[in-house]
């Protein structure tokens, strides 16, 4: 397993290296002069040409590139004269538009997206797989028609809607909660709480309706299996074949998409995250999409990328541990 | 000052009742006075402020934010509801609103004693010195107003560009132009101007021209720790997320007679959708009712909010800076019943309509709006300057006639140009279709918004028509006609130079004689509208809600913002 490791890692580093050249071009080749857009009403052809040169754009865009990588691992430095600045290690660009290393955005905004994420990771996964197995355990049971007909409900409500839904009414209409006002769990655990509660549902009302789903389609599968018929013949209680056959061997599609989702929400929940206020990646991302923040969304993107690809190999590890049949 | 695509856009007082009534809004009484102490919370859509550095502050509502907080200029408007007082200077810095020995060519301002940086070191004349120096360094102090590049005395190179080029430049002989043209000698400060302006004392409002320190000049990262002289001090600033003020211990209230400060601690919350701003001010439940937002009300919610007496107390709906028009390019229309016609042809209820309705503004008639107080009179555009009366709806049989009286075929085809969204496809379509039952073919040329104006201020680039909107610099249409309609004003797209016509600019500009000098822009105004160089669409109207114990909110006219120098809240 351990070389398997080592094999990922390295064919790792060699996608973020092809994926940062894809990234790069791509939005440094867009039409939009991003010179242009330093600066306003005053903005003579001059002015853009000095800026050009201030931004390195006035570089062939592989000379932009080089400068990108080196700036990573070597930190650069931007500007001329009495007004250079250093961008240290990993500097992953300046952004003109904020006046901010880019480093500092993402460092800033990783760890919120981080922690709605996991959150909404938890709530949604108890929520689904529980309701899952329960529903495939009361097949064609009033139960089961009731669980199914709420997980339709939730999977067809839109982030946005429950969002501002429980926005309006938990908050704004019967103050059960304060305005969401982010802090970090480490400088205000319960305000932390407050305001990621809501997000948190609200995010995983979608999913966990997707996983109830998903788990119960998985063990309806594995229940009517010759082996859970073995087992049962054999005096097993029904927890132990639930639990020990039936669940384990319809994780593994579950598992698949979970590492997928959480990769994906790690690399931003923009909805959530535009209703709730939250400072994240999804925001940090979206702002620089519209504000044509180069650096920013070639470094945003990049740092979702790893989070998938990071995903990725954790699922894969995952399944030998689900199976014991595979070898990696 | 700011084209209309500005991150921000303010609200303008409404001296006349009647343009209030016929808003369908009920002026707010707001202005209670507050007391001493307590949070004051803004919360706002926008992610961060788009400058706060003062000499790239460049938006009506961040200027007025800044101005009543952290940076504090030579000279002030006066605090007032009514637009007319509020248009009076006051003294900020300086000991007076200005001198002037020679009719406008020089100007000296002398700063107060006593008036300290959030460190305790003393704001100095040198300090002011530097600051608008700042504004010279074209390629790190971006966005800000060039009215110092402009206005001083400070020589050309071959390329039409001052020969300084800020401070962060090392050249003697662009320093020793400065150093001539802006002199301190102990606490006075001298002002050379390379042309007699009559209103530099309302130039120096804008906070390009407020001081910076030399030592805690930041450069472009300025933006985010500015050294406070106001009241206020920046405990922290996250972009997308927050902004604390707290009081700046080395104000001296006895040298400032603007500012009230009233509350302890100012938050300041980035990134909150506008539907949720909207409903939060309007539960107005918990914190909230200490909270006020510089955004628009949500377009949902206008008609409850208006329609509902509870809210009378602390809405408004009033008169933002801005004009809403299509400059029409004289070297591309260059017959005057031409661009006449155009004006008769469109449909303005049309254009309103897609705007957003009565909320979205009233019928304009000219360049200069009614909130800059006395340079506005009606211009009669509409009525009888093309000749006839045009209805909202557009007269398409004058714009035939004013066609076929030419003696010219019209110059079609007529490129529109815009900033592309769902909104001005709208708009533009609608044009086209009026202009195109008058005869006149017109062509859409929808651009990207991010990159409109480096393409429109091309002349090569620009078409026949280009949507823009402008709101003036300071309460003066010196900061209008010749910015628009002259040809070394900023965004002077119609690109017109005819001779008399200049002449006539630049005597209105040198007037010292205030009341003329009104008269002479409402006549030059009315000139602008009849020679068609623009056709004027819509004076803005923005609407706004402020919690239940937001003390003193009214709309002030100079930045058409709130008066941020004397919000308060009532007993937390």
């Amino acid at each position: 397993m351990f070389k398997y490791i080592i094999r990922r890692t390295a064919l790792m580093i060699v996608m973020l290296f092809v994926l940062s050249i894809v990234t790069f071009v791509l939005f440094n080749a867009v039409p939009t002069d991003p010179a242009a857009l330093t600066c306003g009403k005053s903005c003579s052809p001059a002015i853009i040409e000095a800026n050009r040169v201030r931004l390195g754009l006035d570089q062939p865009l592989y000379i932009q590139y080089l400068e990108w990588i080196k700036g990573i691992f070597v930190g650069r430095t931007y500007g001329s004269g009495s007004q250079t600045f250093n961008c240290d290690t990993p500097c992953l660009g300046y952004s003109f538009r904020n006046g901010e290393e880019v480093t500092d955005m993402i460092v800033r905004a990783v760890p919120v997206t981080f922690y709605l994420a996991i959150g909404a990771f938890t709530l949604w996964m108890l929520v689904g797989i529980t309701s899952g197995i329960y529903a495939a355990k009361k097949r064609g049971q009033w139960q089961d028609r009731t669980i199914m007909g709420i997980t339709l409900v939730g999977y067809s409500l839109p982030v946005f809607f429950v969002g501002l839904l429980l926005l309006i009414f938990v908050v704004v209409r019967w103050n059960l909660l304060p305005y969401p006002d982010y802090y970090s769990p480490t400088k205000d655990p319960l305000a932390f709480f407050q305001t990621m509660l809501l997000p948190w549902v609200a995010l995983a009302i979608l999913y966990a309706a997707y996983y109830t789903r998903l788990t119960r389609t998985q063990m309806l599968e594995t229940l009517g299996e010759d082996y859970i018929r073995t087992a049962r013949a054999k005096g097993l209680p029904e927890k132990i074949v639930v639990r020990k056959h039936a669940f384990r061997a319809g994780l593994t599609p579950i598992v698949t998409s979970a590492g997928l989702d959480l990769a994906g929400l790690l690399g931003g929940a923009v909805i959530t995250e535009y209703i709730f206020s939250l400072p994240g990646m999804g925001r940090l991302a979206i702002g620089a999409v519209v504000e044509y923040d180069l650096p920013t969304i070639t470094a945003a993107t990049m740092v979702a990328a790893v989070f998938v690809i990071i995903a990725n190999l954790v699922v894969d590890l995952l399944y030998m541990a689900i199976d014991p049949r595979v070898r990696l | 000052m700011k084209k209309s695509t500005s991150i921000r856009f303010g609200v303008g007082v409404v001296s006349l009742a009647l343009v209030l009534t016929a808003c369908g809004g009920s002026k707010s009484d707001g202005a209670s006075a507050g007391t001493k102490g307590g949070t004051l919370t803004f919360l706002t859509e926008a992610e961060q402020f788009a400058h706060l550095d003062p000499q790239r502050n460049y938006t009506g509502e961040d200027l007025a934010f800044a101005s009543g907080y952290l940076n504090r200029t030579l000279t002030q408007y006066t605090l007032s509801a009514d637009n007319n007082e509020a248009s009076k200077l006051v003294a900020d810095l300086a000991t007076d609103t200005g001198t002037t020995p020679d009719g406008g060519k020089t100007w000296e301002f002398t700063i107060k004693d006593g008036v300290k940086w959030e460190d305790g070191q003393a704001v100095t004349c040198e300090d002011v010195k530097y600051g608008v120096s700042r504004t010279f360094a074209t390629d790190i102090i971006t966005d800000g107003p060039t009215y110092a590049i402009t206005m001083l005395d400070i020589a050309k190179d071959a390329d039409g560009n001052s020969i300084y080029k800020g401070p962060y430049v090392e050249d003697a002989t662009g320093q020793a132009a400065y150093d001539a043209a802006v002199v301190c000698e102990g606490s006075k400060i001298t002002f050379k101007l390379a042309a007699p302006v009559a209103d530099f004392n309302y130039t120096v409002t804008l906070s390009a021209f407020a001081p910076v320190r030399k030592d805690a000049d930041t450069g472009e990262k300025y933006d985010d720790k500015v050294l406070s002289n106001g009241p206020y001090k920046i405990e922290s600033y996250v972009k997308k997320d927050k902004l604390v003020l707290v009081r700046n211990e080395n104000w001296d209230p006895a040298t400032d007679s603007f500012r009230t400060a009233l509350p302890d601690r100012i938050e300041y919350n980035f990134a909150v959708p506008s539907a949720v701003i909207t409903e939060r001010l309007m539960a107005d439940a918990g914190n909230d009712v200490y909270a006020i937002s510089p955004d628009s009300v949500d377009p949902a919610k206008l008609a409850s909010i208006f329609s509902d007496a509870k809210y009378e107390k602390r809405r408004w709906n009033e008169l933002d800076p801005y004009v809403r028009f299509f400059f029409i390019n004289t070297k591309k229309v260059p017959n005057e019943k031409h661009r006449q016609a155009i004006l008769a042809a469109v449909n303005r209820e049309e254009l309103r309509k897609i705007a957003g309705g009565d909320y979205a503004g009233e019928y304009a008639d000219g360049a200069i709006k009614p909130n800059i107080g006395i340079d506005y009179a009606p211009t009669g555009l509409w009525d009888s300057l093309l000749g006839e009366a045009v209805p909202a709806t557009g007269n398409v049989e004058l714009a035939k006639k004013l066609i076929a009286d030419s003696g010219e075929e019209f110059p079609n085809p007529l490129v529109i140009d815009y900033p592309k969204t769902e909104v001005n496809d709208k708009a533009v379509a609608s044009l086209v279709a009026a202009l195109g039952e008058a005869g006149i073919t017109a062509t859409p040329n929808g651009l990207e918004p991010g990159g409109y104006y480096p393409i429109v201020m091309d002349p090569a680039k620009q078409g026949g028509m280009t949507s823009a909107g402008w709101a003036p610099d300071w309460l003066n249409a010196s900061t209008v006609i010749p910015e628009l309609f002259h040809p070394n004003g900023g965004f002077a797209l119609t690109q017109y130079d005819d001779a008399a016509w200049m002449a006539r600019v630049d005597a209105a500009k040198a007037m010292t004689d205030r009341a003329a000098q009104a008269k002479e822009w409402q006549a030059l105004n009315t000139e602008a509208a009849r020679l068609g160089l623009i056709l004027p669409t819509r004076f803005g109207l923005e609407q706004r809600i402020a919690g239940s114990k937001v003390t003193g909110a009214y709309i002030w006219g100079p930045y058409g913002s709130w008066p941020y120098a004397t919000l308060g809240v009532n007993a937390q």
